[in-house]
């Protein structure tokens, strides 16, 4: 007969998946937005609340102020209303979200995540629902339900990494966005998206630097691209009639490891002699407002064109960021478009006509810079990172939100020379998101982060175990972020870079003096690293 | 099957009720180690564990193999005795397959669930203080709002 002391019950299943009871826990939630910030943005509802406290304090109306959102944007939007409609539920995208595979809770499931608002989609706006109710698949909307959004939609990073696998392409992403817009219509947002959406608002970055602590940022890091060459290099600042206007996520400017890729963009640019400016009012590609709702992202991403506008160049090119790009592929376009002030983009160097930007009028720099590769116009020497063993993540807007996959491994390639790939299932399109994108990758959420990231983190450990890679590289600012965290708990001794980082290191400029560190001070490596056994190896 | 495959399946399968029963048949079922990261960290933890208690006991491989399968459970929903009761799973599964448990691996069984408590307490403390490094870094970035440089 076995004692027991404690009494352990497994886990129960967790019932009814229609029980909308959620409990919050310090350590896998966010916190809610503070009221200020709300205030700013002009959106309703501010107040001193966390979603740990029983009563939300939700305006007394607040039901049907979720009702006729809903309305309107079923009306709205038709991919919402085909959404909530097409659903066979196959099961097919079921185990592809990084978040059920992490945490194990069904809930997380993407067919599950849009069944939290499709059952109340059923009860309201269904015939059947509105008769049968829950015979037919319809849940009441309740407090309960309200909570239950907000703990699933924010722990959803929008990565569509489901999308792929759904054979209505059905976007979980998209319901994830509208299901947070509704939350934001009766004051139920996390600070973490908030905060740098007002501060993006007021000062046109996330932090909320202001014009002179853009400008400090962007003189001391040329300053230091200068040291490192022992050549005179400078970053244009609101130039008027520059031929280029450059955009990246501002943590390029303020956080490290971003910090080594914005030195490759300013030596790679001093290189080729690009005639172009950064923007102090358009210094943020990264668009929370993405995380939040459709309005807020517009808002956002309208600066961006009517900087390019003000300075008057010629068309617009953008850093390595994520969500900039989900939003610029997806609805720059038509949001805030067309940009017929700009012209279409030919590369000043090799008269490559990017086809491909020709209604937006913007190219990514792994774009750029492949093509300058392509026609031979820089000298690379890949010895440089020869203390790098390289692998590539797709972080998962340019990947699965614009299509690019070749080029940065195309750079890679060229300026490293050990580059090994994760294995098939967890790449290209069906890379494995960080598990903090869309807003989530706040510290007090780590631990959800941590579950989420696991996947991510599997394929990673792997690459070092098999080929001893130790360095990381992607072409997103909310990577760079809260990778090394992630990667620092489950592969440790492997880092987080970006592509124009290795970049930068393997340039070889005209009248440069002799390198002996990398961008990162850290000393090149000696013959002898690459001799010890390793050959080069190349993974296309 | 031979007896110590039978006993690490049993062993598995304990371990796994520990996961909300809708999530058990992929689990259980998927075996690709990238698509099924915690499934496949379960299993191959476990069987190593298993391989090593009946057998030799190379430390090395002990400690790794109970990082791997702690280090996940200390992230997931579970308190720290649910996370790490697996250990003392081993002890039932070996009685559900018939056999009796020997006062050897008794007491190496008990100085595994020694050793995952330390696993389990080192990783928790891991994460405050990446926790706490996150936060530093925040407000090192938000002083950069003051103009001073990165
Ligand atoms: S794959 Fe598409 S149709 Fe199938 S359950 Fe998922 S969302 Fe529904
Ligand atoms: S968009 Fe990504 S995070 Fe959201 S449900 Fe789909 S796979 Fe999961």
């Amino acid at each position: 007969m076995q004692e027991t002391l404690i009494q352990i019950e497994p886990k129960p299943p967790r019932g009814d998946w229609r029980d909308p009871h959620v409990e919050f826990r310090k350590g896998s939630m966010c916190y809610s937005a503070a009221p200020k910030n709300l205030t700013y943005l002009g959106l309703p509802n501010p107040r001193v609340w966390q979603p740990t406290d029983s009563d939300w304090k939700l305006p007394p109306d607040w039901k049907k102020t979720i009702l006729a959102g809903m309305k309107e944007r079923l009306d709205k939007f038709r991919s919402f209303r085909l959404f909530m409609d097409v659903c066979v539920r196959c099961g097919a995208c079921a185990d592809k979200c990084h978040f059920y595979l992490g945490t194990a809770d069904p809930k997380n499931m993407p067919v599950a995540r849009a069944e939290l608002i499709r059952s109340v989609y059923r009860r309201y706006f269904t015939l059947s629902g509105r008769i049968f109710g829950s015979l037919a698949g319809g849940r009441e909307l309740t407090e309960d339900v309200i909570k239950e959004w907000y703990y699933y939609f924010y722990q959803c990073t929008q990565c569509r990494r489901c999308s792929v696998f759904c054979p209505y392409g059905i976007d979980t992403a998209e319901i994830t966005l509208l299901g947070r817009e509704l939350l934001t219509l009766i004051g139920c947002n996390i600070n973490w998206v908030m905060e740098p959406v007002a501060n993006c608002y007021r000062t046109g970055n996330h932090l909320g630097i202001q014009p002179h602590g853009f400008k400090d940022s962007i003189d001391f890091a040329a300053d230091e691209a200068s040291e490192i060459t022992g050549l005179k290099i400078e970053m244009p600042i609101n130039r008027k009639g520059a031929e280029i206007l450059f955009v990246m996520p501002s943590a390029d400017y303020f956080a490290t490891p971003h910090y080594y890729t914005l030195l490759g963009y300013m030596m790679l640019f001093h290189e080729i002699g690009l005639d172009y400016t950064v923007s102090a009012y358009a210094s943020e590609g990264g668009n929370f407002g993405s995380f939040a709702s459709h309005e807020l992202m517009k808002r956002l991403n309208a600066k961006i064109y009517d900087e390019a506008k003000r300075l008057g160049v010629k068309w617009i090119l953008g850093g390595e960021c994520g969500h900039m790009w989900r939003v610029l592929h997806q609805y720059m376009d038509t949001m805030n478009g067309p940009a017929d002030f700009l012209e279409v983009p030919v590369s000043p160097v090799t008269g490559t006509v990017f086809e491909n930007a020709r209604s937006t009028r913007m190219v990514h720099i792994c774009e750029f810079t492949a093509d300058l590769i392509h026609h031979g116009k820089l000298r690379l020497d890949r010895g440089r990172n020869d203390h790098w063993n390289v692998t590539y993540h797709d972080s998962c807007n340019p990947a699965r939100g614009m299509g690019l996959l070749e080029e940065p491994r195309y750079i890679l390639n060229h300026v490293a020379r050990r580059f090994h790939e994760m294995p098939e299932n967890t790449i290209r399109e069906q890379t494995f998101c960080c598990g903090s994108g869309a807003g989530l990758g706040t510290d007090e959420n780590l631990e959800i982060r941590l579950r989420g990231g696991f996947p991510r983190a599997n394929a990673v450990k792997y690459v070092k175990e098999k080929y001893g890679v130790n360095l990381l590289t992607c072409i997103c600012a909310i990577d760079k972020a809260t990778l090394p965290t992630l990667l620092e708990y489950w592969v440790p001794g492997v880092e987080v870079g970006g592509v124009h980082e290795l970049v930068g290191n393997a340039l070889v400029m005209t009248g440069e003096k002799e390198r002996t560190t990398d961008l990162r001070g850290e000393a090149l490596a000696t013959e002898s690293v690459l001799a010890s056994g390793e050959s080069e190896a190349r993974h296309a | 099957m031979s007896a110590d495959r039978a006993i690490v399946e049993r062993w598995v399968e304990r371990v796994l009720q520990s996961y909300p029963a809708q999530t058990l048949p992929f689990l259980r079922g998927e075996q690709d180690p990238f698509r099924n990261p915690v499934g496949h960290t379960l299993r191959e933890s476990l069987t190593i564990l298993a391989g090593e208690l009946m057998g030799k006991m190379d430390r090395q491989r002990i400690a790794q193999a109970l990082d791997a399968i702690i280090r996940m459970r200390a992230v997931q929903d579970f308190g720290p005795s649910d996370a790490v009761r697996f250990v003392f799973d081993l002890r039932t599964a070996i009685r559900e397959w018939g056999g009796a448990v020997p006062d050897s691996l008794e007491s190496r069984i008990d100085e595994l669930a020694l050793l995952a408590f330390d696993h389990y307490m080192g990783c928790r403390e891991q994460i405050f203080a990446l926790r706490i490094n996150e936060l530093r870094l925040k407000a090192r970035y938000a002083a950069s709002e003051e103009g001073e440089t990165p």
